[in-house]
């Protein structure tokens, strides 16, 4: 998706259960690894088993709600079963594209999606929030910004800045500002109003780092390439927003 | 909070150092465990078991932890068992490595493996290319992939770049790193820092740094393998001194060790010296310390001001966690001990730690009693003898007595499976034991009345001796009830097989709780009921009760489980050959006891 840079060696990824390699946890935080079996575990160290069971977590694409005014640029692409709803206006700048089941909901005030954004399937951009705001702008992406599957970014003021990458699952609470290049990893939850700076990557449960690798060019030409892909592969349906 | 889910944990005889100096002394299943003809559990109840003894923790595992020796009829668990290695490999690369290697490289994997840092994901080898050039755009495809590599984390973008790493080919990534130390200047082998000392330039230079100083401690910067390799040489030289080793102990040298000096030295430091006169004491005092970097002397800097203010600019946040601190390698090219990293910005990739493929042996009789295939791709196993197959196995469920079906009406409860235990009220749990074997076993069961522990329920079993199927071909059985009268007719009620057709109208609604009777029975699983009459957790902290521990609210039940069986006598057995050939129909009685805990329920706080 976003690899800019193409690994040279493709490390054989280990599927067997008895060497299953560990899920990139953070060593600085306190962590249950599965040890070696100790015999009974009282109940603060028995380890959680996740149901098996796959929950679906797609909301049921149906267009509800009132059809928002649209202001789209005519390089744009968006599946025609994105999910657009809300009152206020939302503006989609160039050669963004919009996945399928995305949901863009302006109820709690104007979106504004930069150039050459990306928002994947069954993101939320204009999450209305536990505050129930209503603002001037609800949601800013700015440019080359992307939105990973499930992410869901709660209206209020809050900003996404430019090159920025929201992952799968992540959580953007109402009025936080995340700076330019950030990477917020699968999962991370940025809690309401906070501030985050420029090229940080946020990971592990709310660690911070600092961005060095210095690719923000490249990660911008990887995303052009991106979607040069996409317009191809989604058909783009403009008009039935209008 | 999180809904109880019933538990059993099996207790390993290992545990019991009576029962294994018994079972060391004899391979004989039945002398193993006490003797079966002294009355059982009344006779066992000064020795029995409380889950909640601090030792208890480390002697119950559930069923699936534990192996069994078909040699020693016995169970036995990952503490006990003994385990050797049959492969090392590669977690990431699936590598295995050939344990000479392992002696000469270490315990890591050699090739291009490697962890982050900072949050041990998967590093992956990425080129890092340069600049886009304005003139490139047009056909960004056509840039190639040649420049230095990096490694780079895809999940918290970490680089190797960070700590001035750059490779120059994407193979062989492990060597490669061996050779640079961080910031990228290369580390001198012990041939290039001897070339380099005959370079004028160098030397001029060293000697510039020296009278810069004021001292003449001036010292190389030694990482710490040549520094150890410095150290080890000079020692060495030092005892192949003959100036040092002839002295006032040579005499015994004649004894015949092979390094008198050595021996001598060893000698005086034990006598401290007050054995010898003084001109002896003089030189054995001959044996120097290491004087320059060349023979492995390193000051300790002391000046910890770099580091300090550093820290005053990165704050805590820049500095690395003992995790982070414990993961990192030894010995990869690092500087003095006394520069060790201590910031993030300072840290290596993780070369792969190896893992391992493990056989296990019984304690007693030495045979392997799980053995996994030694190729790395396959997960299968050659031996595997897991006590799921051998002992029956017990699954807990609330039993609810619908309203007036049961003969305890007054207790009837709707049970909801994980709601807490009403104190003092009695509660009724449907044991299901599941033979696993070939054979008919009779199972006798045995519970101390009252738990141990502060807050003692009371414990019945309703039906504590019964016989469980053998667990024959599932077909078998299927065959049989379509052919019988009634599908239901393996829902049998009672000892009475016979009983089953009338019974099974009714289906297991009307089922009434008996003493002495079966709830349910099926092809090769008994079910019987267990009631229990949970504690009140009230506490009198003014009489100085001390507060509830950790799960001490929980009814665990201790069971002591003797199930017998007739099997073939062993022919299998190395020995036994010939004299079972005689006697092949002849049957041995075998016999298995061992003690389990039952996790019920939670008992409501009062
Ligand atoms: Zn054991
Ligand atoms: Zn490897
Ligand atoms: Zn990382
Ligand atoms: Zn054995």
């Amino acid at each position: 998706m976003t690899s800019y840079c193409r690994p040279a060696i493709l490390s054989p990824k280990v599927q067997q259960g008895e060497s299953k390699q560990s899920f990139p946890h953070c060593i600085k935080q306190p962590c249950s690894f599965p040890k070696i079996p100790q015999g009974r575990l009282l109940k603060s160290q028995r380890k959680i088993t996740m149901s098996s069971k796959r929950h679906s977590i797609v909301p049921p694409v149906s267009q509800s709600g009132p059809k928002p005014p649209v202001q789209f640029s005519s390089s744009i692409t968006i599946s025609d079963s994105a999910l657009l709803t809300g009152t206020n206006l939302i503006a989609i700048s160039s050669e963004s594209v919009i996945h399928p089941r995305a949901k863009l909901d302006s109820l709690a005030g104007r979106i504004n999606i930069g150039r050459r954004c990306v928002v994947h399937e069954r993101s939320v951009v204009g999450a209305v929030g536990t505050s129930g705001r209503i603002t001037e702008a609800a949601v800013t992406l700015g440019d080359y910004v992307t939105v990973e599957v499930g992410a869901s970014i709660e209206a209020g003021d809050t900003v996404i800045g430019d090159g920025t990458t929201v992952g799968v699952g992540a959580k953007v609470g109402a009025g936080a500002v995340i700076g330019k290049h950030c990477t917020l990893t699968p999962h991370t939850e940025i809690a309401a109003g906070e501030v985050v700076p420029d090229f940080t990557v946020v990971y592990s449960n709310g660690l911070r780092r600092p961005d060095r690798r210095g690719i923000a060019e490249l990660k911008n030409k990887g995303q052009i390439r991106q979607i040069d892909v996409l317009r191809r592969m989604i058909p783009s349906n403009p008009a039935k927003f209008d | 909070m999180a809904a109880f889910v019933p538990y059993t944990y099996f207790q390993c005889p290992c545990s019991d150092s009576s029962t294994l100096a018994q079972s060391s002394g004899s391979n004989s299943p039945s002398s193993a465990h006490p003797d079966p003809d002294d009355g059982g559990i009344d006779d066992d109840s000064d020795r029995a078991f409380d889950p909640r003894a601090p030792r208890s923790n480390y002697s119950l595992y559930p069923l699936e932890y534990l192996l069994y020796c078909e040699d020693c009829h016995q169970i036995r668990c990952p503490r006990c068992v003994a385990e050797e290695i049959v492969t090392y490999y590669c977690p990431n690369c699936l590598f295995e490595v050939p344990s000479s290697n392992l002696k000469s490289e270490g315990n890591r994997c050699t090739r291009s493996c490697f962890q982050c840092p900072i949050c041990i994901g998967p590093l992956a080898v990425t080129s890092i290319e340069t600049k886009p050039d304005p003139n490139l755009l047009a056909a960004p495809d056509s840039a190639s992939h040649s420049g230095p590599y990096a490694l780079t984390c895809s999940y918290c973008n970490w680089t190797s770049t960070e700590v001035g790493i750059k490779f120059e080919k994407p193979n062989s990534i492990h060597a490669q790193l061996a050779k640079l130390r961080n910031g990228g200047t290369s580390r001198l082998t012990a041939k290039e820092r001897k070339e380099r000392r005959k370079d004028p330039a160098y030397t001029s230079q060293r000697a510039a740094a020296g009278s810069e100083r004021e001292s003449s401690d001036w010292q190389e910067d030694l990482d710490l393998e040549t520094q150890f390799a410095n150290l080890k040489l000079f020692y060495q030289s030092q005892l192949a001194d003959p100036n040092s080793a002839d002295h006032g102990l040579s005499s015994l040298g004649d004894l015949g060790f092979s390094s008198p000096s050595s021996l001598s030295r060893i000698m005086s430091i034990y006598t401290g010296g007050s054995l010898h006169d003084k001109k002896a004491k003089s030189r054995v005092g001959a044996m120097r310390e290491a004087l320059e970097s060349d023979e492995g002397l390193q000051l300790a800097d002391l000046d910890e001001s770099a580091a300090i203010s550093r820290l005053r600019q990165e704050g805590y946040d820049g500095t690395a966690s003992t995790e982070q601190l414990l993961e990192q390698p030894p010995n990869l090219g690092e500087e003095h001990l006394h520069g060790r990293a201590r910031f993030t910005a300072e840290l290596r990739p993780i070369p792969y730690l190896l893992r391992t493929k493990r056989s296990k042996r019984c304690p007693v009789c030495r045979h392997i009693i799980s053995k996994p295939e030694a190729k790395m791709q396959t997960t299968r196993f050659r031996i595997r003898l897991v006590a799921g197959s051998y002992i029956p196995s017990i699954a807990i469920r609330p039993l609810s007595l619908s309203g007036a079906g049961g003969s305890f009406s007054s207790s009837s409860t709707t049970t909801v499976p994980g709601a807490p235990l009403e104190p003092l009220k009695p509660a009724h749990f449907l044991l299901t034991f599941k033979n696993p074997i070939f054979e008919t076993v009779k199972v006798t069961l045995g519970t101390p009345a009252r738990t141990p522990g502060r807050f003692a329920s009371k414990v019945t079993v309703l039906c504590p001796v019964f016989e469980i199927g053998a667990n024959t071909d599932v077909w078998d059985e299927a065959l049989k009830d379509s052919s019988g009268s009634d599908r239901d007719g393996r829902r049998r009620r009672g000892k009475g097989d016979e009983g089953g057709g009338g019974g099974s109208g009714g289906g297991g609604l009307t089922n009434q709780i008996e003493v002495g009777k079966i709830w349910e029975r099926g092809r090769n699983w008994v079910s019987i009921v267990v009631e229990v009459m949970p504690a009140s957790l009230h506490l009198r902290e003014d009489e100085g009760d001390l507060p509830l521990r950790e799960e001490e609210d929980v009814l665990e039940i201790p069971m002591f489980v003797r199930v017998e069986w007739e099997a073939d006598v062993g022919g299998d057995e190395v020995g036994s050959a010939a004299h079972g050939r005689d006697s092949k129909e002849a049957r041995e009685k075998r016999e298995l006891a061992y003690w389990c805990v039952l996790g019920l329920g939670k008992i409501r706080r009062s």
